[in-house]
């Protein structure tokens, strides 16, 4: 508990189309109260169509700073980690998408910030600035990260090896990482079609790892990937 | 609704019934005509610096959409002025709350958001009884409200600021709504839209003619007494012509009233504009945001109308024996 402290907000003076964009950018009453509309319907939604399964939930953290990381293989996965998430920390749960995606069309630009609460990650120019000041806002705000370490939806519902990108914001930081495993997420919406299936789907947190005494190196790096990789590897079931 | 209310809230066909609309109208488009070509001169004459000129065109740019921005809803009817009014306050507290970080106590926000809401709603009834006791009603609401967070490291703090937030921008700005419900509002309230920004542009001119000392160099090292003293000559000046017109046959109309007038807007308007500077030093910020191109944010253009439109309707309200009260009160919330 501290004394008032003045703070403009992180985006302040900056274009409504730039903001959207702004890996500082912060809800104000009307983000808040879409983030809260949005997410209703899709919590809704996800139980009626596809009768979604949650696992290990006593693995998630109560308060942030944490980091969600899961395979990838559908435009359902993001939703489907965020809606099991208590209510009160939506303003502070930021999916990190795929800029080149999410952030280039004004329309779906405003969607992905205002609905969404998502952050952009630039696939082809993420330089270790974006990362560093993502790690920064993890920890000082804090708030929480939803992370396809993949860097991209699997074509076949296999998962693809983590990247190593992921490691410079955990590394020797002590925020605790959930793994998770959507299962399901692949056959209700694979990459090439438009409108999800009807199927059932079921998502299992694993128990968080922390990489506070992993060296913020390229060895590091690696294994933080590694072990994250093998953490949501092992929750997936045995037939996979 | 009776059929005077109804007149005035959207009666739209008596826009031009009185000369200073008129004047007002064709004084603004005119302005807005001419100013391309004393820019276009000054700018032959090679005695502008370049980036100047930038920001003039930039200006003069946005005031082409600002301008009818703020005469439609005026010239439609007073249902529309004071919606505007209303949109005006919530955008400005919402500059005001991302600048100083309070947005970020979403119930304390709520709570003056509702405030300013309620502020419209009591001005749109005409129901003055309201409109006053919103004030302390919502500042008790906020003390409330913030409790629950149970968070009293930096109460004082959180609140006193939502509270500054709520009486500046929802009661402050709510007096200028207010000017629409009295029967003769369109001039009413253009005297103090055209006097308050011509105050603005007095004051620059004489500044940078004769300015040399600045009134506080640490808040604004431009607004110096020169210009000061030349904004309140001639606004002083701007309001006892125009003034003669707007409140003939009212006790207003004496020429001691009409300069008390003049001297109120130029000196509380010239007041806000360093009380809102104190406010930006004090953040470390150079604009509360960017929604006007050439002018920063909403807060940095309307800046000096904060104060003026309280300070004008009390000393309207007390010499004209209350605004809006010849028209009919309670309009939506009396039933029967």
């Amino acid at each position: 508990m501290d004394d008032w402290h003045y703070k403009p907000a992180g985006d302040l003076g900056l274009p409504a189309a730039e903001a959207f964009k702004s890996l500082k950018r912060e809800s104000g009453l009307i983000a808040t109260s879409l983030h809260w509309l949005w997410w209703s319907f899709v919590r809704t939604y996800l139980w009626a169509w596809h009768r979604l399964k949650v696992e290990g939930r006593e693995h998630l953290p109560t308060k942030p700073p944490f980091v969600l990381v899961a395979n990838h293989s559908s435009h359902l996965d993001a939703l489907v980690l965020a809606a099991p998430l208590d209510w009160r920390l939506r303003d502070q749960i930021f999916p990190i998408a795929a800029g080149d995606v999410f952030f280039t069309n004004p329309a779906i630009s405003a969607f992905a910030a205002l609905m969404l609460n998502a952050l952009p990650m630039w696939r082809k120019s993420c330089g270790p600035h974006a990362l560093k000041e993502l790690k920064q806002r993890l920890i000082e705000e804090p708030c929480c990260y939803i992370l396809f370490p993949e860097g991209a939806r699997s074509r076949t519902g296999e998962m693809l090896p983590f990247k190593a990108g992921l490691g410079m914001m955990l590394a020797g930081t002590a925020v605790p990482v959930v793994p998770c495993y959507l299962e399901g997420c692949f056959e209700a919406l694979r990459p090439e079609t438009k409108w999800p299936k009807r199927h059932p789907i079921r998502i299992r947190f694993g128990p968080p790892l922390t990489f506070a005494s992993v060296t913020n190196r390229r060895e590091g790096w690696e294994q933080v990937a590694t072990d994250l990789q093998a953490a949501v590897k092992a929750l997936a079931p045995r037939t996979v | 609704m009776t059929a005077s209310a109804s007149d005035r809230l959207f009666g739209y066909s008596h826009a031009f019934d009185h000369p200073v609309t008129i004047w007002v109208t064709v004084g603004s488009i005119a302005a807005l005509a001419i100013a391309p070509l004393v820019i276009v001169l000054l700018s032959r004459s090679g005695r502008v610096a370049p980036d100047r000129l930038g920001r003039w065109w930039l200006r003069w740019r946005t005031w082409l959409f600002l301008t009818p921005l703020i005469l439609g809803p005026i010239l439609l009817g007073a249902a529309w002025t004071i919606l505007g009014v209303g949109l005006l306050s919530l955008f400005c507290y919402r500059e005001y709350a991302r600048a100083t970080g309070l947005f970020r106590e979403k119930a304390i926000t709520l709570t003056v958001v509702l405030g300013i809401v309620l502020v419209t709603f009591a001005v749109f009834d005409n129901w003055y009884r309201l409109f006053v006791a919103l004030t302390p009603l919502t500042i008790s609401f906020i003390l409330t409200v913030a409790i629950f967070a149970d968070r009293p490291q930096g109460y004082i703090q959180r609140t006193a600021l939502a509270v500054l937030g709520f009486v500046l921008l929802g009661s402050g700005l709510g007096h200028l709504g207010y000017l629409a419900n009295d029967a003769n509002y369109r001039p009413l309230v253009l005297l103090v839209l055209v006097a308050n920004e011509m105050n603005d542009v007095f004051a620059y001119l004489a500044g940078h003619l004769f300015g040399h000392r600045a009134i506080c160099p640490a808040t604004h090292p431009r607004k110096t007494v020169a210009g000061a003293l030349g904004g309140l000559l001639l606004t002083t000046l701007l309001v006892v012509l125009l003034g003669r017109l707007v409140f003939r046959d009212s006790p207003l109309a004496s020429p001691l009233h009409l300069v008390t007038l003049g001297i109120i807007i130029s000196v509380v308007g010239q007041l806000g504009d360093l009380m809102f500077w104190s406010i930006k030093r004090d953040l470390h910020i150079e604009d509360f945001d960017t929604t006007i191109p050439g002018h920063g944010g909403l807060l940095d253009r309307f800046d000096s109308l904060v104060p003026i439109a309280s300070a004008v309707f009390h000393y309207v309200n007390y010499y004209v024996g209350g605004i809006g009260t010849d028209q009919p009160a309670r309009i939506w919330t009396t039933f029967g």
